[in-house]
């Protein structure tokens, strides 16, 4: 089920909020009895046999997390728990690989040595990319003993919750079940309006924004796609509104999982806090899809950056100062981890070349970033010390790097990726072949662009990059975890925004759900769901 | 070695990886404090503090540690063992 739908904003929700009520007046356990079930029923709802597929990689991750939670104990057994953590992991990649990648192998290899393989086709079972690393995360929790004790209903409400079940955000168990714990599953009027703005704010980001911009812009890619020239007046316009599109959509969305999470009582981590403003690479990875550059920093990148520094410093080398390091234990610890990290972030969005290229892509960015960092002018001021000049350059070579990436993250093929990147850069001309006059898609003609359609492309990104976002106008009320609270002006100026259960604001949000209820009525999806 | 100690060869270490003399670290310290204790920078110092005490972190420890206090726990815990 999608939250984007009718049956889940008009009855699975409404149905399973109050049922959760109504129980926890009489027994918590009841309450969050109910809500595991209601969680099965909405990741049946789509495809029912997706249960059996996840239900078995539950199955297995149960033993192993019980296994792992005796050793945990016994320091004396470290390496068997290592072997056994290892195992866990290994089955959880290699679950997410089967069903993600198996296609995409055998296609390369296809490609690669000239044989015609076909497989029959698999059906991703929804959000398994989420759950696979959400798994894993909790294994390495347990392990740790970061995780001491847990129960069978715990266990199963943490990894079937429905809210950031399919789509993020990666929530770890120490973080949710806590919260379980102190939850008083009754009903809290501000708790309960919050919850509901937050939801709001993210269906009108979802079905408003992202699906506003989305219209303009998929023509484009199936007109690149289909082998239309691209000029690069349509290369920035699909450029920027993907990236618009893609920001919209997936903080939409995890506005709305927040949002859903809090009817219950509970809060589940920030994943975006405008990284459209970003002025460095590094920056942009802060605050975007946050929980998956947390859960990627942790378990990849740290990992292979502490070895290697182990290593180093065992045999006595330079290792990494925070500038000027030598040219060595750059290469050595912080290209290769960068590129290794970014590769899997690459190949976990999509099984396809153009994600790996993406991921790569984003690699070599980071690496300059440090770079600069490392050998660039030596008096960089700190953070708000920058002369406004420098800190809008840095912003501007950001924004360009990241839309330019979005191309390949949205292209279809490699040869539609190729064909709007040249663009891009004005290989293809500056000016559109054809005038702007229609905004209809015509089959096989360039689309051409629309003056509702820039306008639409300007006004997203005056959002994107100057109001003030929906988890910072909360703030006060903290619907998500680790909300830095920076005041909720426009463009930095001016009054605070604060969000509050008041007459003004439910006039405004209800003025929110009603637009995106009637624009529900043409639905799509969302981007990551497949993912 | 007490408790001072440690923080006080922590600081040491963070001042020297950050080219910054003024960091004084204390058990409530968080890594948000440290203006550039980023990610890379707390790699590096997690990977110097194994080498000045001698240790090895568990990855799920580095990966949670919320405050310097608890990096300062875990190096008594394994200090200890």
């Amino acid at each position: 089920m999608l939250f984007n739908s009718d049956e889940f904003i008009l009855l699975f929700l409404p149905v399973t909020v109050a049922g959760f009520l109504l129980f926890g007046r009489g027994s918590r356990s009841l309450a969050w009895a109910w809500l595991i079930a209601a969680s099965i029923f909405f990741y049946a709802w789509w495809r029912p046999f997706n249960l059996v597929i996840i239900g078995s990689s539950i199955a297995v991750n149960f033993a192993f997390a019980c296994v792992l939670l005796r050793l945990a104990r016994e320091d004396s057994r470290r390496r068997l728990r290592t072997l056994v953590l290892t195992s866990g992991i290994l089955f959880n990649v290699a679950f997410l690989g089967y069903f993600k990648y198996a296609n995409f192998l055998v296609i390369a290899a296809n490609d690669l040595t000239g044989s015609n393989f076909v497989l029959a086709h698999i059906i991703l079972p929804l959000g398994i990319s989420f759950i696979t690393f959400q798994k894993i995360a909790l294994l390495v929790d347990v392990a740790g003993g970061r995780v001491e004790s847990f129960t069978t209903r715990d266990f199963l409400l943490f990894v079937l919750f429905f809210p950031p079940l399919i789509s993020g955000p990666i929530v770890h168990y120490r973080e949710l079940i806590p919260q379980v714990h102190a939850a008083k599953c009754r009903f809290n009027a501000d708790m309960f309006a919050a919850a509901l703005t937050l939801f709001c704010f993210g269906l009108f980001k979802k079905v408003v924004l992202a699906d506003g911009i989305a219209q303009y812009v998929s023509p484009i890619f199936a007109a690149a796609a289909a082998g239309e020239v691209m000029t690069l007046p349509h290369a920035w316009f699909a450029a920027v509104g993907f990236t618009e599109q893609i920001y919209f959509d997936f903080s939409g969305y995890s506005d709305m999982a927040c949002g859903a999470a809090l009817f219950f009582g509970l809060r589940l981590p920030i994943n975006f806090d405008s990284p459209l403003r970003a002025s460095s690479i590094i920056n942009f990875w802060v605050h975007w899809h946050m929980t998956l550059t947390r859960f990627l920093t942790a378990y990849i990148y740290n990992p292979i950056a502490l070895a290697l520094l182990r290593r180093r410093s065992a045999k006595g080398m330079s290792t990494l100062s925070s500038r000027g390091s030598s040219a060595g234990a750059f290469v050595s610890v912080l290209v290769w981890p960068v590129l290794a990290t970014m590769l899997v972030s690459g190949a976990w969005h999509g099984a396809g070349y153009t994600f790996l290229l993406w991921g790569l892509l984003h690699g070599v960015y980071l690496i300059v970033n440090h770079a600069w960092r490392q050998y660039g002018p030596a008096s960089t001021p700190p953070k708000g010390m920058r002369p406004p000049f420098v800190t809008f350059i840095g912003f501007i070579l950001t924004f360009v790097a990241v839309t330019f990436g979005m191309i390949l993250f949205r292209a279809p093929d490699l040869a539609s990726a190729v064909n709007l990147v040249k663009g891009f850069v004005g290989f293809h001309g500056i000016l559109p072949v054809r005038d702007v006059a229609n905004a209809a898609p015509i089959q096989g003609e360039l689309v051409a662009i629309s003056l509702r359609a820039l306008a639409y492309l300007v006004g997203l990104l005056v959002i994107a990059l100057l109001m003030p976002n929906s988890l910072q106008m909360m703030s006060k009320y903290e619907p998500a975890l680790y909300i830095e609270k920076h005041a909720p002006q426009v463009a930095g100026v001016g009054p605070s925004f604060y969000w509050r259960p008041s007459i003004p604001w439910m006039g405004f949000i209800a003025v929110l759900a009603a637009v995106s209820m009637i624009r529900l009525s043409g639905r799509s999806e969302f981007l990551y769901w497949q993912f | 070695m007490t408790d001072q100690d440690i923080f006080d060869a922590l600081s040491q270490i963070l001042r020297i990886l950050l080219r910054n003399e003024s960091v004084v670290l204390t058990a409530r310290t968080t890594r948000r404090d440290v203006p550039g204790w980023d990610s890379l920078n707390y790699i590096n110092f997690i990977a110097a503090v194994e080498g000045k005490f001698g240790i090895k972190f568990r990855m799920a420890d580095v990966e949670s540690f919320e405050t310097v206090g608890s990096i300062v726990e875990a190096i008594k815990a394994r200090k200890g063992a």
